[in-house]
């Protein structure tokens, strides 16, 4: 550990972003305790504290900290993703957390530190390190969840969220133990190759320890069996809050899962893990699918919807080669524009942060609100893989992938999944557009900062679904930074 | 492969480029104006509208008809990297099935638009633009030789559809529209995995990454996939599926009715007037070409299928009370005719069905747009509401009598010429499927002819008809260009048919190879 005592410049620099966001974080915090006037201030400070990070983050890649953290494009893909998520969120946030007078530092503060523990996690070449930068991201999130904690539905939604992320987090640490006590290193590097046949295969107590570890990180990517907190937390939580935890920490946690099992498995998944990532492909797709044809109620809509899509990355998974790793990052990549875009226009068009948001609210929203309406439209259909949008570009990529690897069984059942999908996501679409509105909204009190979010991702899913080369270029990129 | 400097430029945008995706263009311009406006409205989907025809013509005017074989498509191609990570390519051409369809489809368009002007239609604007994106998506897929881009323009199409039902139809417009939707998306999602596949196929056994149809017709149907007797067989069914619920084939036609009935106006003749006939465009493009083997091997289910269409929807036809639904009925049997003679696998019927296509565009498009002039007036499709109105308006009867008799196949309009090459080409490939074939034929001039009796002829016995007033002016202009063309191309249909021989030709021998399974 003496490593962790002789820190250079280049050491820092690697994890210069994250410095600067939990910096900035704890800035805000205390500008709100004692300057409260300067809240208005507050969003265009963190936008302005994540383009540094972005520019800090521009740093050539390498191994730091005596190679317990290795910042490649890998990483650097997972940051843009990061900061962007972050900088929508708070885009789309102002407005509404205005109207509540719910515009604390500390909720700027909450995302960017999440943010910076979710980087970090990736950036991780040491299981402990992954392990730090979870528990940043997520207790983070336990505390957004319950940003409106007068609320019973925020305060279960963050009891709920805890106790379970609780949970994970010592299966992952159980996981690390293991690893450790069968291989006496956490370091990735270590174990390279341990899982690549010969003894890793035949040592059951590591193939356990990993199996806790890949749960750990299934219950963050809310796959099926892992997705029951999903739900209640997407619907108790602020939906700008939830804009982000549904969608950079999942990649992050993709992108681990991804790091872990192809580190340890340069060569190929072997026997138990392939169908065992089917399974969870399988079951995530069917189950999210199906169930969110039965909700009435937007946001946990939206949270079925999301363990479907993370269904259709884990066929990537289970796909397990270089093809389906870049098709995992441009499907995450959509995701995070499409989702994002569909839980900020679900919160401008629904009553408010503190009423529910029952789908009949869209009823005629189409007329009354066509900017926030359009934007949803898209989404949804982002969501369901239609061209020309972004979604469709990801779904194409992880399939194909999935198909030239032989898993016919897999792209089938993502297939079906993707034409029941069209049954909810296009029912948002006609309640929008096709039916008499229920209800009078007073006019809309477009804010700019909402507005350039909604141009922003509306752009990101129609100019990367028709032109999508730069994007595959990064992830290309990123998934050749992979330790081979 | 050709280069793209050889295509011809305008205004800095090759030609076939320019024809997909100057109606959004307009669209986009439509995005600036306000609802209210109508006349800005008008004037730009006039002007849309107008140039993409006029473009559409030019194309037709630099082709050259007298190339055979895939060549056919060299002059005019456009062929750029998209997506170059994958072999996915902007690639379009034509050749002359698809441009005798392309200029449907702009010739449609603008009629649609034109006839649109002259009946009450809310949110102008929206209508519109859907017209116009749904445009782009209809001649995408037209000219598009790369698989990819044509899954992505297919799918376009989709969603202004889904809007024009759902937004502007009657009252089960929204279960109507849902249906339409899911019934297409289940074809073409098992197109998309077959497209994938077989781009797989492609590369393993040529080495080469590509989706280009170009590439894929020859290395396929010269067996050089090597494709097992079950795996071709699967993969034309992927593709034939995803064509035949277009189209829509019996079983899989269900949607059609409730589509056409809750569509409006205009949707109903797009959607009777080229949506269907990127069915059978589909077939003859993707399917047959890519498998001729097992085309060739399920040809016999196909045509009892067929069979089974043409007479069921006459039948169903003729019990119909309310007119768009008899009309929509009578699509699924003429539809089935020409699915017949694509699958009968000779130049005469694959001529004939081409001709068919044309025809059944223009004849059922005008039947539905005068349906869609009463019905504007009255509010009522049922036939028991009329009777008699020719003496109020008998300008709209004239033209109703000219479809019908066209629709039907009397000698010297359009139709006869589709239907005759098709019954004879069929006949050459198989007696017994003709004599069914013409059964459904003579069904349908019965129940068409009941329609226009039971409507037109007669004493007028609805009080409610008396104030009946004629087609106006701009419904008037949206019907007549359609209407000359019925007649002129029923006195004169050999410039199609000297168009599309070659393309035919092409098909009708890459379906003969048969010794790929």
């Amino acid at each position: 550990m003496s490593g962790f005592l002789h820190v250079s410049p280049a050491d820092l620099a690697t994890v210069g972003p994250e410095i600067v966001l939990c910096l900035l974080g704890m800035a805000l915090v205390l500008l709100d305790a004692f300057a409260k006037g300067l809240r208005p201030a507050f969003p265009y400070v963190t936008l302005g504290g994540l383009a540094l990070a972005n520019f800090l983050g521009g740093y050539a890649p390498g191994s730091a900290f005596a190679g317990a953290i290795e910042g490649s494009e890998l990483t650097r893909f997972v940051d843009l993703l990061a900061l962007a998520a972050v900088a929508l969120a708070t885009l789309g946030a102002d407005a509404l957390l205005t109207r509540h007078k719910r515009n604390q530092g500390e909720f700027y503060a909450l995302l960017l530190w999440s943010a910076s523990g979710l980087m970090l996690m990736v950036k991780g070449n040491d299981l402990l390190v992954v392990f730090l930068g979870l528990e940043l991201m997520s207790i983070a999130l336990y505390v957004l969840a319950t940003w409106y904690r007068e609320l019973p539905e925020a305060a279960e939604a963050g009891m709920k969220y805890f106790l379970m992320g609780a949970l994970a987090s010592t299966f992952f640490l159980y996981g690390i133990a293991t690893v450790y006590g069968r291989l006496g290193s956490t370091r990735l590097t270590a174990l390279k190759g341990s899982l690549a046949g010969g003894e890793g295969f035949s040592d059951p107590m590591l193939q356990v320890g990993l199996l806790a570890i890949v749960a750990a990180l299934a219950f963050k990517i809310a796959l099926v069996p892992f997705h029951s907190w999903a739900p209640d937390v997407y619907q108790g939580m602020t939906t700008p809050a939830v804009a982000f935890l549904s969608t950079a920490p999942k990649a992050a946690a993709v992108v681990v899962a991804v790091k872990v099992l192809a580190t340890l498995a340069p060569s190929g998944l072997g026997e138990p893990w392939r169908p065992l990532l089917s399974v969870l492909a399988i079951l995530s797709i069917l189950f999210g699918n199906v169930v969110a044809l039965a909700q009435r109620d937007l946001k946990r809509m939206l949270a079925y919807s999301g363990i479907a899509q993370m269904g259709y990355v884990a066929i990537g998974l289970a796909t397990f080669d270089g093809a389906a790793f870049e098709g995992i990052l441009v499907f995450l990549a959509g995701y995070l524009a499409t989702n994002i875009a569909a839980f900020l226009a679900v919160a401008a068009l629904s009553n408010g942060e503190t009423e529910p948001h029952p789908l009949a609210d869209l009823a005629g929203m189409g007329r009354q609100r066509p900017f926030a309406a359009s934007v949803l439209t898209l989404a949804m259909l982002s969501l369901t893989g239609l061209p020309p949008t972004v979604g469709f570009i990801g779904k194409l990529l992880v399939f194909r992938a999935a198909i030239d690897a032989g898993l016919m069984t897999l792209a089938l059942v993502g297939i079906f999944g993707s034409l029941v999908s069209a049954g909810y996501y296009l029912r948002v679409v006609y309640t929008l557009w096709m039916k008499e509105p229920s209800r009078e909204v007073a006019a809309p009190e477009e804010d700019v900062l909402s507005g350039a979010a909604y141009i922003l991702v509306a752009a990101a899913m129609l100019v990367l679904g028709v032109l999508p080369r730069p994007l595959l270029d990064l992830a290309r990129a990123a998934i050749q930074s992979l330790p081979h | 492969m050709l280069d793209s400097s050889t295509s011809i430029q305008w205004l800095g945008a090759d030609i076939l480029t320019t024809l997909v995706f100057l109606p959004s263009l307009g669209a986009l311009v439509l995005l600036f104006l306000s609802n209210e406006a109508k006349n800005a409205i008008r004037a730009v989907a006039l002007v849309t509208s107008g140039a993409t025809l006029a473009v559409s013509v030019a194309v037709l005017a630099k082709f050259n008809p007298a190339v055979a074989g895939l060549e056919a498509f060299r002059p005019l191609l456009v062929d750029r990297p998209w997506i170059p990570r994958f072999g996915i390519r902007y690639l379009l051409g034509v050749d002359g099935i698809s441009l005798v369809l392309v200029v449907l489809t702009t010739l449609l368009t603008l009629c649609v638009l034109i006839f649109s002007f002259g009946q009450t239609i809310p949110k102008l604007r929206g209508y519109v633009a859907a017209f116009l994106v749904l445009e782009t998506g209809m001649i995408g897929s037209l000219v598009a030789l790369d698989a990819v881009l044509f899954y992505v323009f297919w799918e376009v199409m989709l969603i202004p559809m889904y809007f024009i039902i759902g937004i502007w139809g009657g009252k089960r417009r929204i279960y109507a529209t849902m249906k339409f939707v899911l019934f297409t998306l289940a074809g073409s999602l098992l197109m998309f995995v077959a497209i994938l596949f077989a781009s797989g196929v492609h590369a393993r056994t040529t080495g080469i990454l590509s989706f280009s149809l170009l590439e894929w017709i020859p290395a396929a149907s010269s067996g050089a996939w090597g494709l097992t007797a079950a795996q071709s067989g699967l993969l034309f069914w992927a593709f034939a599926v995803a064509f035949l619920v277009k189209v829509p084939l019996w079983p899989l036609h269900t949607w059609l009715p409730d589509a056409h009935v809750e569509a409006p106006t205009g949707g109903s003749i797009i959607l009777a007037g080229v949506l269907l006939k990127l069915g059978t465009y589909g077939l003859l493009r993707f399917a047959i070409p890519l498998f001729p083997g097992a085309a060739a091997r399920y040809t016999p289910l196909i045509a009892v299928l067929a069979l089974v269409g043409v007479v069921y929807g006459a039948w169903v036809a003729a019990a119909q009370k309310d007119m768009k639904k008899l009309v929509a009925y009578s699509s699924v049997s003429h539809l089935a005719l020409v699915v017949l003679g694509i699958f009968a696998g000779n130049v005469t019927a694959v001529s004939g069905a081409v001709m068919q296509m044309v025809g059944h565009g223009l004849t059922t498009g005008l039947l539905f747009l005068l349906v869609g002039v009463l019905y504007e007036r009255r509010h009522t499709r049922e036939m028991a509401d009329y009777g008699g109105v020719a003496s109020q308006v008998p300008v709209t009867t004239t033209l109703f009598v000219i479809a019908v008799l066209g629709s039907v196949g009397l000698p010297g309009l359009n139709g006869f010429v589709g239907e005759f090459l098709i019954l004879a080409g069929v006949f050459k490939a198989n007696v017994a499927w003709a004599a069914v074939a013409a059964t459904g034929l003579i069904l349908g001039a019965i129940y068409l002819l009941t329609l226009v009796q039971k409507v037109f002829w007669g004493p007028n016995r609805v009080k409610a008809n008396l104030g009946l007033t004629d087609i106006n002016g701009w419904e008037f202009a949206g019907a007549f260009p359609m209407i000359v063309l019925v007649v002129v191309l029923g006195v004169w249909p050999q410039p199609v048919l000297d168009l599309v021989r070659n393309s035919v030709e092409t098909v009708v021998q890459i379906a003969a190879v048969r010794m790929v399974p």
